[in-house]
């Protein structure tokens, strides 16, 4: 028994490479914690989701996204 | 690594990222920027994206808001080492991040028609996981 693969919604949206400074796109990709959503859930291709992860970490650095989402303080 | 090859052009494309202090006037902003990328001693002018000002997603020191500007650049890897040092030392930038260019590595983007045979494919073949 083997779940149907699901099409990488990166590939689909046409997009070449993952920019850390499009926040808007990489906070689809984070859990309502902040979290980096695991592939396994998203669908994301292996090559993507190591962008996205790259990117997804330097967005925080730069405060476009959160470490921890849903703390005060 | 011994040595390096030489290569004919010595420059590498950079993206810059400053936050800077949004309580600054913009004025003063502008001339702290130029101030900074004129360390670069950069052949062509940076190419600027004014972002302005916008919220921190987290609190950096007291900072909540920050003045986003991106800058890409050719420049020499010799002269970054400085170039940092005194954006670290700009009271006015609470943020800055220097890096190498990204752009499209590897294989092209497939094309609609390739995606749905790579998918007809991978239905065929259940145990592949390569894609």
């Amino acid at each position: 028994m083997r779940r149907q693969k699901k099409p990488c919604p990166i590939t689909e949206a046409g997009i070449r490479f993952v920019d850390y400074k499009d926040d808007r796109m990489l906070a689809r990709f984070i859990t309502d914690y902040g979290k980096i959503l695991p592939s396994r859930l998203s669908g994301v291709d292996a090559r993507h989701q190591r962008q996205l992860s790259r990117a997804i970490k330097k967005a925080r650095y730069l405060a476009l996204l959160p470490y921890v989402k849903g703390l005060q303080g | 690594m011994a040595k390096l090859k030489i290569r004919r052009n010595p420059t590498r494309r950079y993206e810059a990222v400053y936050i800077f202090d949004s309580a600054l006037d913009d004025a003063v902003i502008t001339e702290k920027l130029e101030k900074l990328q004129g360390l670069l001693s950069l052949a062509a002018p940076a190419e600027l994206e004014m972002w302005g000002r916008r919220a921190l997603a987290y609190k950096i020191g007291r900072h909540e808001n920050g003045y986003y500007i991106i800058s890409k650049f050719n420049a020499e890897p010799k002269v970054l080492p400085e170039f940092e040092r005194a954006l670290k030392l700009e009271d006015g930038v609470v943020r800055y991040l220097v890096s190498l260019l990204e752009h499209e590595l590897g294989a092209p983007i497939l094309s609609e028609e390739e995606l749905a045979a790579r998918r007809a494919r991978s239905d065929d073949d259940d145990d592949d996981d390569e894609d």
